[in-house]
């Protein structure tokens, strides 16, 4: 499988009488843009903003950031299968993307009604907050996006990314015909059969359990979002978006699962310090110890019987989805494969371990710092210019934010405001450093 | 402690564990029907009860589902 990725940075996004692509200036028909994004009937209110990096502006609710990415040669589209797209197999031949350029999903729309998970990221493009995350130095072209009331929640949630992917595709089609300035060709061709075996072990949440739906909106494999059992993609795959769709953190978005350095620096590196074998996505939230153990023990055969040496583990969530990620680590280290991991940690309250079943065969583990804003002692993002989406916010009142006693309050989104309660730099993008 | 996810429970030193059926339904499983789903509740608030009668001197499964008349006491290895 042999895909070529040819970028076009981007510089500037204006709006202009069409959509298209000149030296880094992305010019963007919005009337356009709208009336392709109201085409679907589902779809109540859609508007189009520019937000630019350092400007003094906030958007809120961000459900999603995407890369517009766009299949010019090989078949299938990018973002495959998610809200009914063509699932033809992707990863071959070429695909164009536009670099430092997102499109960014806004709407009050929350990914389930049963509790627990709820669209908490907001995005600043300057000031502290903004600056811990990569996407305030993008140039994004913001979809505030409505549903039909009226419709059901798994229905709102796909109408919604339907919308942004469509806003991803019309902006991405402007450099299909064009020559890229940069080429990047990416293939795991035949190696020096000495170096180390490595696989990819992505652990991804699964909305399943939690929602009682086994089609609720998430993070998706090829569109599915289920309880399954590990997967076997070609990292091809993935820089084509077979596995996109956020999660609840502002780093579980499509835009951070297609640019994970992780993976791109183990494909990079692939026949110089290692041989790169592929990556299995584990979904996690099983829900009795027999599953967990079970997925546990499948990857680690699934990475045996591909001949891997070596495993590097990264997870997108928290709780018990800990146990299959760790249970995995040591199903991998029981057939000699071994392991590094890349995780968060939870604060040491009361003296407990800052990660929930510290198993003595994850030896080798990789921290990206604590994954609560509160323990990492962020301080309130500061008032902005200007909010590209809903001018009010409901903020949780507790100890985790410091605002309202216990009780939750509804605060002007261009005000100063506290940080979404998790952190959590799932693939090692953090700029974040300590002073002791 | 009933828990679904009882080896955890076990590891970080709970003395007397008893399995439950899912996270998401810990003691009882609603497909089962509401007849079904009560007895299998009875179960394993039954088997709780009897796991807090009997001495234990390190942490210690008890399987509701588990055959035979009387609930044998597992040890955890």
């Amino acid at each position: 499988m042999r895909l070529e990725l040819g970028t076009f940075p981007v510089t500037e996004i204006v709006f202009g009488p069409r959509t298209r692509y000149e030296h880094g200036r992305l010019e963007v028909d919005r009337d356009a843009v709208r009336a392709a994004v109201r085409e679907d009937p589902r779809i109540a209110s859609a508007e189009l903003e520019i937000a630019r990096p350092g400007e003094s502006a906030r958007i809120w609710p961000v459900r999603d950031v995407i890369e517009p990415r766009v299949k010019v040669e090989g078949p299938g589209v990018c973002y495959p299968a998610i809200c009914g797209r063509d699932i033809a197999t992707v990863g071959q031949g070429r695909t164009h993307r536009l670099a430092g350029a997102a499109v960014v999903e806004v709407s009050s729309v929350n990914w389930h009604d049963a509790g627990g998970d709820f669209v908490e990221t907001y995005l600043d493009m300057s000031g502290h907050y903004g600056e811990m995350y990569p996407y305030s130095k993008l140039h994004n072209l913001c979809l505030v996006v409505e549903p039909d009331p009226a419709l059901g929640e798994e229905s709102q949630n796909y109408a919604v990314h339907k919308a942004a992917l469509a806003v991803s595709d019309h902006v991405a089609a402007a450099v299909r015909g064009l020559a890229p300035r940069e080429r990047e060709l990416f293939e795991l061709g035949p190696v020096d059969p000495t170096l180390p075996r490595v696989v990819y072990v992505w652990c991804v949440h699964s909305p399943q359990a939690m929602s009682g739906s086994p089609t609720a909106f998430c993070t998706a494999t090829y569109g599915l979002t289920q309880l399954m059992p590990p997967w076997l993609l070609h990292p091809n795959e993935i820089l084509d978006g077979a596995l996109t769709g956020p999660y609840r953190t502002a780093f579980a978005m499509s835009w951070t699962v297609a640019n994970n350095p992780l993976l791109l620096d183990l494909y990079r590196r692939h026949g110089k310090d290692w041989s790169f074998l592929g990556v299995i996505v584990l979904r996690t939230e099983w829900t009795t110890q027999a599953e967990k153990q079970l997925m546990a023990n499948q990857t680690a055969k699934l990475a045996s019987l591909l001949g891997a040496q070596g495993a590097v583990v990264t997870w997108d969530a928290g709780g018990n989805e800990f146990i299959e990620v760790m249970r995995s680590i040591q199903a991998c280290e029981r057939l000699g494969i071994k392991t590094v991991f890349l995780t968060s940690e939870d604060d040491a309250t009361d003296g407990a371990p800052t990660m929930l079943e510290p198993l003595p065969e994850a030896d080798a583990i990789v921290s990206t710092g604590f994954f609560k804003n509160s323990t990492l002692g962020v301080p309130h993002a500061p008032a902005v210019e200007r909010v590209i989406g809903l001018p009010y916010k409901v903020v949780a009142g507790d100890r985790r934010t410091g605002i309202g006693r216990g009780r939750d309050q509804q605060v002007t989104t261009s005000g100063p405001l506290p940080a979404p309660w998790r952190y959590d730099d799932h693939y090692g993008f953090g700029s974040l450093s300590c002073i002791e | 402690m009933i828990s679904a996810i009882y080896n955890f429970a076990l590891t970080t030193g709970a003395n007397r564990v008893v399995r439950g059926a899912r996270i998401e339904h810990v003691c009882g499983d609603p497909s089962l029907g509401p007849e079904k789903d009560y007895a299998y509740g009875m179960r394993i608030v039954t088997t709780a009860l009897e796991a807090l009668a009997t001495p234990v001197m390190r942490p210690t499964l008890f399987d509701p589902l588990a055959p035979g008349p009387t609930l044998e006491a597992v040890h955890a290895s």
